[in-house]
């Protein structure tokens, strides 16, 4: 019993870090921003999702129930991840077979509208959204533990910022997407990163890049910081790549189909050459694609050693993603952990997040019905497809388009000037690191 | 600081007008949007009955007809053009066909039956019957037949309803209590959550800690079983 309590309380001390643990106020504010969030979290869970959701487990039901591995050839692990979830929902709750029928429906219409209109939506719903919460639970902890070492205040605000982010709410309880799963690997392999475990890390982010693709944004981020010999560069680089190149290798042999140029051929990875600048001829420049150069070079040159530089500039890519590309809703969620760990020395950036959050709202009008009024299907879908629509009543008084686009102008300035604002605290924290260097 | 404060106070008191102004609106017919709204909206006030309709600016037909055991003792048109537009009014009987599209956002009739028992009504959209597009009285009062009646008292029993027997509520809660199990479960947590929460905060600071927790729960379990009952007054 005692051996019990003591494996309990230093796996207590180890996750919620030993300043705060050893701090009986310190703990007492952790666990009432957890209960706080956790609540927040709940109220949402079974009441709304986006279509994308019922997607997911419906090709996880394919592999479930009827075998088929085959369903979503893009995202294998993401995949692999909700099959075994749903197998798991499937013991423990038997009565999920009740669904089998409206998942493995091939109508994506008429699955949608026999999914909310069943009497156990609710349940299914935070059946489902329970494993975000999971891994949510865990980046909470692990960006608990990224920064500001030896600064519990400093530390329990970075929590709370990432607990009550509203785009991490809205992303992941109302509008349900999965990509926690990937920032979690990402989050994992900065901490790793942070702990010198530089193969473990670079390891980690590679499985993040075969989840969700977006980490492999800030992979010349973490060789630059990890590498201290020309060996190093070359190690690392090939492990970056190898999450990738193993699911290619998989791909080309399980489905006799490359995932490297399904994805390059996707529509998505359009969204990052969507910003250019044509020149003559043939000639272009993709404006994102040059920023990013800007972005990784800048990092090169500036001091690599500091940690929350290389936080900074993940931060820095992954709003320079949004400001300059298309993007999805859930796309804001990688930007997150970056800024909540920025708030603590710039409160400014926090208010500009809130804008950035209020102006998402505006710009997911253009995306129409699925992410506007038929999130909140699952409580009446007959109530929520007839109700008028947000598109049709911004077009009855002026152009929709035009008008969203005003939002995404002005949001792509704000998270512009956001880049601006970390860029001044890029400097602050060289300056820093040069005088401790000179002390 | 006092600048902006008055600022928020403005625009918050706009917007609450607005909301009142749009939910006075719903009071009187049933609040639909020209050129936005989509369907037939039907609604009866002072004894006259308005049938209006409205499309999200696309070229749409609407035709049909009202009949009634009564008599039509008067009618007016609402935003009615000539040249595309046609009604035909009887003694008990209106016909009518019109087409709306990006300029024109609605159109509309009005008209008094005097000495009648029911109202019939045959209503199309585009030569085809869409009977979720016909909102009779309210928001998705929508008739189960093509060729519909409404007796004379339809629209005050429709008036009468509670909000609870409005959409969306009526299946929100039927789906709350017909999975009883898990509602039941989720509001549990929800309450030891918040529970937990007045335990660090609130009760912390009091004596008889043991006391203050136990009290909360048993209000909790009291709430459980106070929602069972209130849904199933709702669902029945």
């Amino acid at each position: 019993m005692v051996k019990i309590k003591l494996f309990l309380n230093n796996l207590c001390r180890t996750i919620a870090s030993k300043e705060i643990f050893d701090n009986k106020g310190y703990l007492r504010r952790l666990y009432k921003y957890f209960l706080v969030g956790l609540l927040v979290r709940l109220i949402f869970i079974p009441f709304f999702f986006q279509r994308d959701l019922l997607s997911t487990y419906q090709r996880a039901a394919e592999t479930v129930f009827t075998g088929d591995f085959s369903s979503n050839f893009e995202q294998m692990l993401t995949h692999i991840i909700h099959s075994a979830y749903l197998l798991i929902l499937k013991f423990i709750f038997p009565a999920i077979n009740e669904i089998s029928s409206v998942l493995l429906e091939e109508n994506t219409w008429v699955s949608w509208i026999n999914f909310n209109s069943s009497y156990n939506v609710f349940t299914l719903l935070t059946l489902f959204k329970i494993l975000y919460l999971l891994f949510d639970i865990a980046c909470m902890f692990i960006i608990l533990q990224l920064s500001f070492d030896g600064e519990p205040e400093n530390r329990l605000r970075v929590f709370k910022f990432w607990i009550f982010n509203p785009v991490v709410i809205f992303v992941l309880y109302i509008f349900a997407r999965h990509d926690i799963i990937g920032i979690f690997a990402t989050l994992l392999a900065l901490l790793l990163a942070k702990k010198e475990r530089k193969y473990w890390a670079i390891i980690v982010l590679a499985l993040g890049i075969a989840l969700r693709f977006f980490p492999i944004m800030i992979l010349p981020l973490l060789i630059f910081y990890l590498a201290r010999t020309k060996r190093d560069y070359v190690t690392l680089s090939i492990i970056g790549v190898s999450g990738l190149a193993a699911m290619e290798l998989f791909s080309y042999f399980y489905f006799g189909r490359s995932l490297i140029f399904t994805l390059l051929n996707a529509q998505h990875f359009s969204y990052i050459l969507s910003p250019r600048l044509e020149l003559i001829i043939h000639d272009r420049i993709f404006i994102f694609v040059a920023a990013y150069v800007v972005i990784i070079l800048s990092y090169f040159h500036a001091k690599k050693e500091n940690f929350d530089l290389l936080l900074n500039y993940g931060a820095i890519i992954y709003l320079a993603y949004v400001s300059l590309c298309y993007f999805h809703p859930q796309y804001m969620l990688w930007i997150v952990p970056f800024l909540v760990i920025i708030f603590v020395r710039r409160r400014s950036l926090l208010y500009y997040h809130w804008i950035q959050f209020a102006l998402l709202m505006i710009i997911l009008i253009y995306w129409g019905d699925l992410v506007t009024k038929y999130v909140f299907a699952p409580i009446d879908h007959r109530y929520f497809i007839f109700l008028t629509g947000i598109i049709p009543i911004i077009e009855r008084f002026y152009d929709s388009a035009a008008f969203v686009n005003i939002f995404r102008s002005i949001f792509t300035g704000v998270s512009l000037w956001m880049i601006y604002l970390i860029y001044k605290d890029n400097k602050e924290l060289m300056g820093s690191k040069l005088n401790n260097n000179r002390l | 600081m006092a600048n902006i404060n008055l600022k928020i106070k403005t625009v918050v008191t706009g917007l609450l007008l607005a909301l009142t102004l749009l939910l006075l609106t719903g009071c009187t017919g049933i609040f639909y949007i020209p050129g936005a709204s989509y369907g037939y909206y039907i609604w009866e006030k002072d004894g006259s009955i308005f049938v209006e309709w409205s499309v999200d600016r696309k070229d749409t037909k609407f035709d049909g007809k009202v009949t009634t055991d009564g008599e039509i003792s008067s009618y007016k048109l609402k935003e009615w053009e000539e040249d595309s537009d046609t009604i035909k009014v009887e003694e008990n009987e209106i016909k009518f066909s019109s087409i709306l599209d990006g300029e024109d956002y609605s159109d509309g009739f009005s008209f008094t039956p005097d000495d009648y028992t029911y109202l019939e009504f045959d209503l199309k959209i585009n030569d085809g019957y869409d009977l979720s597009r016909i909102n009779v009285g309210g928001f998705l009062e929508s008739p189960g037949d093509s060729v519909f009646r409404v007796e004379k008292d339809y629209f005050d029993k429709v008036r009468m309803k509670h909000w609870y027997q409005k959409r969306p509520f009526p299946e929100f809660f039927y789906k709350l209590f017909a999975n009883k199990y898990f509602t039941f479960l989720y509001l549990f947590i929800l309450g030891v959550i918040v529970i937990e929460i007045l335990r660090i905060t609130v009760i912390a600071r009091k004596k008889k800690k043991i006391l203050w927790i136990t009290f909360s729960y048993v209000i909790l379990a009291v709430v459980e079983v106070c929602i069972y009952f209130i849904l199933k007054f709702l669902v029945s």
